[in-house]
């Protein structure tokens, strides 16, 4: 057999490190420490494993390994929760049915569909006492667009326009005092505020989907809108 | 008992306050035996060193001083980055070796600087 002693590195790894390889996912809610176990299985992958086709999935290690490292250093006592689906956009499932749209000649048809990709979902518990939610969703938009010309020769085109969603929501502990930062956030960044007993904060932004090198750096910046709202005081 | 003064979190930030077993060896605030770096540094005097991965364990404290200063810009917020101490923010001016002092900033002679 192929590839036999990476096989069998690959069996030593943490068991959610073989999930990623094999099915490009990682779905646990775990505390601090077995993150750590997971992320030290990881740092071992680019030594041991140099098959293109079993290398982690893009976006592992510039966005899922340091949200891991992010999210834990918050968590304290309490569990992170991460869903990501890392598998891209062309995976069966995640397109909605085409449908016409109405056209003008040249034009004769013109068929769109709709990718959305949640890949990316987290919870943690904040140590304290809060609770922060996390989600990423690609919107892609498919256009397949037929055109014959005077003389009978027929054209396809395809377009694709994506943008992508970030929700971030902070559930205050309980009777935790919020009070609104001194600036607005960019205006790029939604907020809305619930106050009660339990203030509940979300930012969100809408925005073209940004390259894997700006992806952790536009999160993080989402996310800090709601870490405005209580400052430090020690 | 002296406390480890290394700052912990990410957004919401506090102290380590363990007891600290040694002083770092770059701006000499305490650090406990969960914090020592090698080379005897604290983690953000080590993460100073260089950036390192992901998959540092320390590497946390740099990404977390580089994120709330570019924050603070995006978010017209100089107050945002001033929710570090001198401590957090001095690991990373190679040049004043941890000394805070006023003396560092120059003795008020402005007269080279020009209004744009």
């Amino acid at each position: 057999m192929f590839w036999r002693k990476t096989r069998a590195a690959i069996a030593q790894f943490h068991p959610l490190h073989q999930a990623l390889i094999w099915q490009h996912t990682l779905s646990a809610t775990l505390p601090r420490a077995e993150w750590e176990a997971l992320l030290a299985s990881l740092s071992r992958h680019d030594a041991l494993v140099r098959r293109r086709k079993w290398r982690l999935p893009a976006r592992t290690e510039s966005v899922l390994v340091p949200l891991i490292r992010v999210l834990c250093e918050d968590a304290g006592r309490g569990t992170v929760a991460i869903d990501a689906d890392l598998r891209g956009h062309d995976v069966p499932g995640k397109a909605s049915p085409p449908r016409e749209l109405p056209v003008l000649r040249p034009v004769r048809s013109v068929r769109e569909w709709w990718v959305r990709d949640p890949w990316l979902r987290a919870r943690s518990e904040l140590r304290d006492g809060g609770l922060l939610e996390l989600s990423v969703t690609d919107h892609v938009r498919h256009r397949r667009v037929v055109k014959v010309n005077p003389r009978g020769k027929r054209k396809v085109k395809t377009k694709t326009k994506s943008v992508q969603r970030v929700q971030t929501t902070r559930s205050l502990a309980k009777n935790q005092a919020a009070s609104q930062p001194g600036g607005p956030p960019p205006p790029w960044i939604q907020v809305k505020v619930r106050p009660g007993a339990k203030t509940v904060i979300r930012a969100g932004a809408k925005l073209p989907v940004p390259s894997e090198r700006d992806q952790l750096p536009l999160i993080m910046t989402v996310a800090t809108e709601l870490f405005r709202w209580t400052r430090r005081t020690s | 008992m002296t406390p480890c003064l290394v700052s912990t979190g990410f957004f919401v930030l506090g102290r380590c306050g363990r007891p600290s077993v040694a002083g770092c060896a770059g701006c000499g605030r305490p650090i406990c035996d969960r914090h020592v770096a090698p080379g005897g540094l604290c983690p953000e005097c080590a993460t100073a060193q260089g950036y390192g991965s992901p998959y540092d364990p320390f590497w946390t404290s740099g990404f977390r001083a580089h994120h709330y200063h570019s924050s603070a810009s995006t978010y017209s917020d100089p107050t945002w980055y001033a929710t570090f101490d001198d401590y957090d923010r001095g690991a990373f001016d190679p040049d004043d070796q941890g000394d805070f002092g006023e003396s560092d900033f120059g003795d008020g002679d402005d007269r080279d600087f020009v209004d744009s």
